[in-house]
């Protein structure tokens, strides 16, 4: 079996599409999934049949990573649905302008300066308030299909 | 009244009392402030002798609900002062409560009459051991004179209803708590059966008596209906007693051994479902109940009554009517020593008594079924049935059969063929809703059918031959119904609902019981499925593409799930056999081809083997249909291919086959042998595998076909070696190997189901010839996989290509793999898997780092280092576990750097209580890393036996426990199953390696102290017996270290914060302080004591002034002289008693159990309010 080995080796490359096609019946509750082109975190997933001996159908109800607004889908569980990528990537905050935006610390010692303060109350309360108390902080950046946001916060600590 | 409780008290301040309790009272009822009122209704309850304030409310109140509570605080005062009360005092409260109820008899809202004849019955209860005799005597001879109907009709009811309650207070499963011994109720209970329950019952039936003359004559009015029905429910209840004396009567067994020859079974455990029991209540029963022709007038009268009311269709379901009949199904439950030794006669002739009364609630079947549908009430049906399963637990298949003979041109088993007939009919008519009385009786039926078919005992000849043509006629009946519905139903929608466990259990109950019945008749059954099968395999063969085949698919899919169950059992985790019945039911078959359950298993396996074809496929075998057919065979493999039996030669034991023709043992030889190794068995085992790979391919997203193929089939194929043998040499089940390890088409299977599939794969290895093969056929299999991982963690931009979905998606299905793989861990092949785990190592930490966001793939890691662990730890040599030990503190240690002081922001709450309950299971996934590392301890059967540089486990643990419970919160903790998994390994390592929570580090230990003060006031006992164990272990390692002059626990006890953060005392003296605040006035499970003195004592030991000083200031808070003295000496004895010494012994802490136990039962009387 040796020639025939590795055989799936994985063909991803660096700069791949923002999505990715897989198999309805495979996504399950908590995994991603792009419903009417925004990407969700699947929170609910049952199945159905049109009449007993059809073929199945996956209902998901998603909830969108960005803006937490509740989606739903349904579609044959034998297709193929577009799941997004999702990274996330940390930085260390360096500053915060007082235009509302952060300037963050890449790991190659760059800044990136582009990112806005997150919306929510109680994580942007925290940041400030770490910030302004001089901790130590990093920043988790979400990124998926072309959109970026802040979504946690970790305070590392004196060094 | 003379003697009540309470002293005088001006009759202002009652009426205030009065007037607060009865605005309370009503406010309550209108939803006013109800928080308000409850307090005040609560301070009534809980003040010190309250009595004259209830009396004056009982007796002046116009708010029924205030005079109800007030009786309620009169019965809860009492228990609490019963000690501070004269004999005077409660002998006149009882009296008090006993007159108010006659007097009130006839009064409106009965349910403050019941509350109080309630109150009086526990009240004498609790007296019950103290009062004399004659006290008691006095106190019945009133309540006798009652139920007679001396003093008229309400106080007769009222009578039988005092006897009620107290009847019910004294059964164990009623009583009221009173916070006393078990042996307190015990007492009581033993004495109340002895001395008067058989008179309770005599005053209730002549009370009954003397107002059935007018009840069925005329001018009955309805206070004689109600005396007579609350008599008959009365019987009822002393009926349902836990009688104890018959339990002990000598020659017990010798009885049960001679009238089981009779037919008088005694199979208790059979009536449990339904909630009834045996009624064996000793010979002294006799004469009331059997001798004096009880049962004869009970069953007149019902029938005269039933007569007389035969056009009043309510009557059925009045209070008369259903306490007279729950008597009579009662009475038929009558068994045991209470039947003189006359070989059964005398049992007998009162079942058949019973019977033919019962045969007019049930017959003809036909005419009362359509009564029932056209809406007449179904209770009188439904009583009749559950009589008949009575009589079936009570006598042999055969006896069952013949009591209606005597009756009837046929036997009792043709009559119960019919009645389940027609329910079998009602109930395929109206099948869609789910309650109805038809499921109710069929379950009832399907039940006696179970318990006279079911019995071990039971062979053909046990059956006439009407009862077995009585079986395949109903067989018969129960098939065309359920088909006739399936093709009704074929085309409703199928929802997740069909795939409720619960539903596809009771579905699967039935079946078990039709299945039953089926095999009774066997030879006539199995080829009626034949043919229903060969019909729909013709229309299916014929059918030209324009008509539409559901209906007949879902026949087939029917007709698939009864025969499976017809012919083979379904037993969970045991080895299957071919079903007894079948293998005696065709002695006259002795070729092959011709035997029934070989015509119908090929037929199957032919229409499946149709599957294989890509157009049939698509026509036909829709994902429902071929969901029966796997779920078929996986049932039809365990059983009949390549049978252990036939392997050993010798078919069944010697002594069975006596008296069996030549022809039994040859038709049972063919059913062994026809798909064995050595006949058609390899051949059909490559069809399966063709069948079940194709399943794998051509079924995309039908996940609970592939569930079923997984978790089901591939199972069974694997779980018998001398199978696995054939299979790991057919070339299909290799092609599925190498489609596993080399091919992509698999991945497109749910991730968990791939799991499965790696763990039957390399189950398979158990047919390979030694264990060198095996190790080679595990690396081939998984090797692939390993080299994946390796080579995607050595990628330079593994960081961006890391977090593509299909990426993540590959990683998390080959970490399913491995789990399945680790979880298929046998002695043979654990050397190739521990290579795999080893060779993953550095990639998972790599992956663990890369992949710290995505949750799924982090929980899997660590899900496969539990299975891996579990599955490997007892082989491994030193070496190797200081390998497999180092690699999972590493994993421990950059999990927790991952996790700690991490704040995640949650858009929505949704998505935060997601992120909870990942965290959660990733917890439980680390905490069973622990405990199964710890198990290495326990058992190891490795080889080597250096153990020079063993690494040391227990420091391992503790370290794992430093990195694991800062993330444990004590919100976490609320997680049942989280919490349970945590104690339990910290009260382990507490009693195993105490010596090495001295060098934790202070927060650890801190945090460890502070989830030992959560889980004590924790709600399940499992985690606060845990706990208590833990703080024993913790407290009498200080003690002993101390007394060998170490510093023990050290600095670690001296300063420490306590729950509320606040720097205060040491650790042990804050847990003697919260043991005792628990065991005085909390409400302390007595069941947990034992843990409770253990965890005690050496918290004595240790801090002895402050117990004193405790002990001190609880003595002084207390107000009452009288308590203060009981309580001191109480505590005094706790410590002072059974000689208890200062050590840590067992035989002290033995003797400080009993002084702990003496202690709650003697304060919790007074200190703990309830």
């Amino acid at each position: 079996m040796s020639d025939e080995e590795h055989h799936f080796e994985s063909k991803a490359d660096a700069g791949a599409s923002k999505t990715f096609p897989q198999q309805a019946g495979t996504i399950r509750k908590n995994g991603y999934i792009v419903i009417k082109g925004r990407p969700c975190k699947v929170v609910e997933v049952s199945t159905s049949k049109t009449g007993k001996h059809g073929h199945a159908k996956c209902h998901f109800v998603g909830i969108d990573i960005f803006t937490a607004k509740k989606l739903e889908d349904i579609v044959p569980s034998s297709h193929n649905c577009d799941v997004p990528h999702v990274a996330r990537t940390d930085y260390q905050l360096i500053d915060i302008s007082e235009d509302g935006f952060v300037s963050l610390l890449t790991e190659n010692g760059n800044t990136k300066d582009d990112l806005r303060l997150p919306t929510d109350e109680n994580l942007l309360t925290q940041i400030k308030d770490g910030f302004a108390e001089g901790k130590d902080l990093v920043v988790t950046v979400m990124t998926a299909m072309g959109e970026e946001q802040i979504c946690a916060l970790k305070d590392i600590g004196p060094k | 009244m003379e003697g009540f409780p309470g002293g005088a008290t001006d009759l202002s301040q009652l009426q205030s009392t009065m007037e607060a309790v009865e605005h309370a009272c009503s406010s309550i009822q209108m939803h006013v402030n109800p928080g308000e009122a409850e307090k005040i209704i609560l301070s009534l309850r809980l003040s010190p002798l309250p009595y004259q304030s209830c009396r004056f409310i009982l007796e002046t109140s116009q708010i029924p609900n205030a005079r109800f509570q007030a009786a309620g605080a009169i019965g809860d005062a009492a228990i609490r002062e019963w000690g501070i009360l004269t004999d005077e005092n409660k002998r006149s409260l009882i009296s008090f409560c006993l007159c108010y109820v006659m007097e009130h008899s006839g009064a409106a809202d009965a349910y403050v009459q019941a509350k109080v004849s309630a109150v009086a019955a526990l009240l004498i209860k609790r007296g019950w051991l103290d009062f004399a005799e004659t006290e008691k005597m006095a106190i019945f001879s009133e309540v006798k004179q009652a139920i007679l109907g001396i003093h008229g009709m309400n106080a007769q009811y009222t009578g039988i209803n005092f006897l009620e309650s107290l009847v019910s207070e004294f059964s164990p499963s009623t009583s009221t708590a009173m916070g006393l011994p078990r042996e307190f109720h015990e007492q009581c209970l033993l004495s109340l059966e002895l001395n008067y329950l058989k008179e309770f019952y005599c005053w209730a039936q002549a009370s009954a008596l003397s107002v059935t003359d007018k009840i069925i004559g005329c001018g009955a009015t309805v206070s004689e209906d109600k005396v007579c029905s609350a008599a008959l429910r009365l019987m009822f209840q002393i009926l349902n007693w836990n009688f104890r004396q018959s339990t002990n009567t000598l020659g017990h067994s010798i009885n049960k051994i001679s009238a089981s020859s009779y037919g008088i079974r005694h199979d208790a455990v059979l009536l449990k479902k339904y909630e009834r029991s045996l009624v064996q209540p000793g010979p002294i029963w006799n004469d009331v109940l059997l001798s004096s022709g009880h049962t004869v007038w009970l069953l007149n009268l019902y029938a005269t009554l039933r007569q007389k009311y035969s056009s009043d269709v309510i009557w059925i379901d009045s209070p008369l009517a259903v306490s007279a009949r729950q008597l009579i199904v009662q009475l038929c439950s009558l068994t045991g020593t209470i039947f003189p030794a006359d070989n059964g006669e005398m049992q007998i002739k009162h079942l058949i008594q019973i019977l033919s009364a019962v045969l007019q609630w049930i017959e003809p079947p036909n005419v009362i079924s359509v009564a029932i549908q056209s809406g007449r009430n179904e209770s009188e049906m439904i009583d009749g049935c559950h009589a008949l399963l009575s009589l079936a637990t009570l006598t042999s298949t055969v006896l069952f059969d013949n009591l209606l003979r005597s009756i009837r041109p046929f036997g009792t088993i043709h009559l119960l063929s019919t009645l389940t007939c027609e329910v079998v009919k009602a109930h395929t008519v109206i099948r869609d809703e789910e309650e109805t009385w038809a499921s109710e009786a069929l379950d009832i039926l399907l039940e006696i059918w179970s318990v006279i078919l079911g019995r071990t005992d039971t062979d053909k000849d046990s059956v006439s031959t009407e009862g077995i043509s009585a079986a395949s006629n109903l067989f018969n009946v129960i098939v065309e119904s359920h088909l006739k519905a399936a093709a009704e139903s074929a085309f409703d929608d199928d929802g997740d609902a069909d795939y409720f466990h619960a539903s596809i259990s009771k579905r699967d109950e039935r079946l078990g019981s039709y299945a039953l019945i089926a095999r009774v008749a066997a030879d006539v059954t199995v080829p009626f499925l034949i043919k229903l099968f060969s019909e729909r395999f013709a229309l299916i063969n014929q059918r030209n593409n324009t008509s539409d085949p559901t209906q007949t698919l879902e026949e087939l899919y029917w007709l698939l799930l009864i025969t499976g169950h017809v012919l083979t059992d379904s037993g969970e985790g045991e080895t299957m056999l071919v079903p007894e019945a079948l293998q005696v039911g065709f002695s006259d078959i002795l070729e092959e081809a011709q035997h029934p359950v070989v015509v119908l298993s090929w037929s199957i396996i032919h229409f499946a083997r149709h599957s294989l074809d890509p157009e049939m496929r698509r026509t036909y075998f829709s994902p429902r249909l071929m969901e029966a057919i796997i779920w078929f065979l996986a049932r039809w493999v365990d059983t009949y291919l390549m049978p252990l039996d036939a392997t050993k030669g010798q078919i069944s034991t010697p002594g069975h086959e006596h008296g069996h023709p030549h022809g039994y043992k040859l038709s049972k030889k063919v059913l062994l042998s026809f798909a064995g190794e050595h006949n058609q068995g390899v051949l059909v085992l490559d069809t399966i595998v063709r069948i079940s790979m194709m399943t794998l391919n051509s079924y995309p997203g039908e996940n609970e076909l592939l569930a079923v193929t997984c978790q089901k089939l591939f199972v069974a194929l694997v779980r018998r070696r001398n199978i696995c043998v054939h299979l790991v040499g057919l070339d299909s089940w290799l092609d599925l190997a190498r489609a596993f390890a080399n091919e992509r088409t698999l991945f497109a299977i749910t991730a968990r189901l791939q799991r499965s599939l790696a763990q039957t794969l390399v189950c398979a290895a158990s047919g390979l010839k030694d264990s060198e093969a095996s190790n080679q056929y595990v690396r081939d299999l998984m090797g692939p996989m390993t080299a994946y991982l390796v080579n995607i963690s050595n990628r330079n931009d593994l960081k961006a290509v890391a977090q593509q979905a299909d990426v993540i998606y590959m990683v998390c299905c080959l970490l399913e793999r491995l789990r399945g793989a680790a979880k298929a861990t046998q002695t043979r092949t654990q050397k190739a898997i521990f290579e795999m785990g080893s060779a993953v190592m550095a990639p998972l930490l790599t992956l663990l780092e890369i992949y710290k966001n995505q949750s799924a793939v982090v929980y899997l890691i660590l899900k496969f280092m539990v299975d891996f662990v579990d599955g490997q730890i007892i082989f491994l040599n030193a070496q190797e576990t200081s390998i497999l030990v180092s690699f999972c503190l590493r994993l421990l240690e950059i999990y927790s750097s991952q996790n700690i002081g991490k704040i995640s922001l949650s858009l929505s709450s949704s998505l935060r209580s997601e992120a909870q309950a990942e965290k959660y299971k990733d917890l439980r996934a680390l905490l069973q890393l622990l405990t199964n590392i710890c198990s290495k301890d326990l058992v190891d059967f490795s080889s080597s036996s250096d153990e020079l540089d063993s690494p040391d486990i227990a420091e391992v643990i503790y370290v794992g426990l430093h990195i694991v419970t800062p993330l444990i919160s004590l919100d976490l903790l609320k997680y049942p199953k989280l919490s349970r998994d945590y104690f339990a390994l910290v009260s382990h390592m507490l009693e195993v390696y105490p010596e090495k929570v001295a060098r934790l580090n202070k927060e650890a230990f801190a945090h460890i102290i502070g989830t030992l003060d959560f889980g004590i006031h924790h709600q399940d006992t499992d985690v606060v017996e845990k706990c208590l164990r833990a703080v024993n272990a913790l407290a009498s390692y200080h003690y002993n270290e101390r007394n060998a002059g170490k510093e023990g626990l050290g600095a670690q006890n001296t300063d420490s914060h306590g729950s509320n953060g606040k720097l205060q005392d040491s650790i042990l003296s804050h847990f003697l302080k919260l043991l005792l605040q628990l065991l005085l006035f909390e409400d302390f499970r007595m069941d947990l004591a034992g843990s409770a003195a253990d965890a005690l004592l050496p918290l004595l030991l240790c801090e002895h002034d402050l117990y004193q000083r405790l002990v001190q200031e609880l003595l002084e808070r207390e107000a009452n002289p009288a308590m203060k003295t009981r309580l001191a000496s109480a505590f005094h004895s706790l410590t002072s008693s059974n000689q208890l010494s200062s050590s840590l012994d067992r035989p002290n802490r033995h003797r400080f159990r009993k002084n702990l136990h003496g202690f709650l039962t003697e304060v919790s009387g007074f200190m703990r309010i309830k």
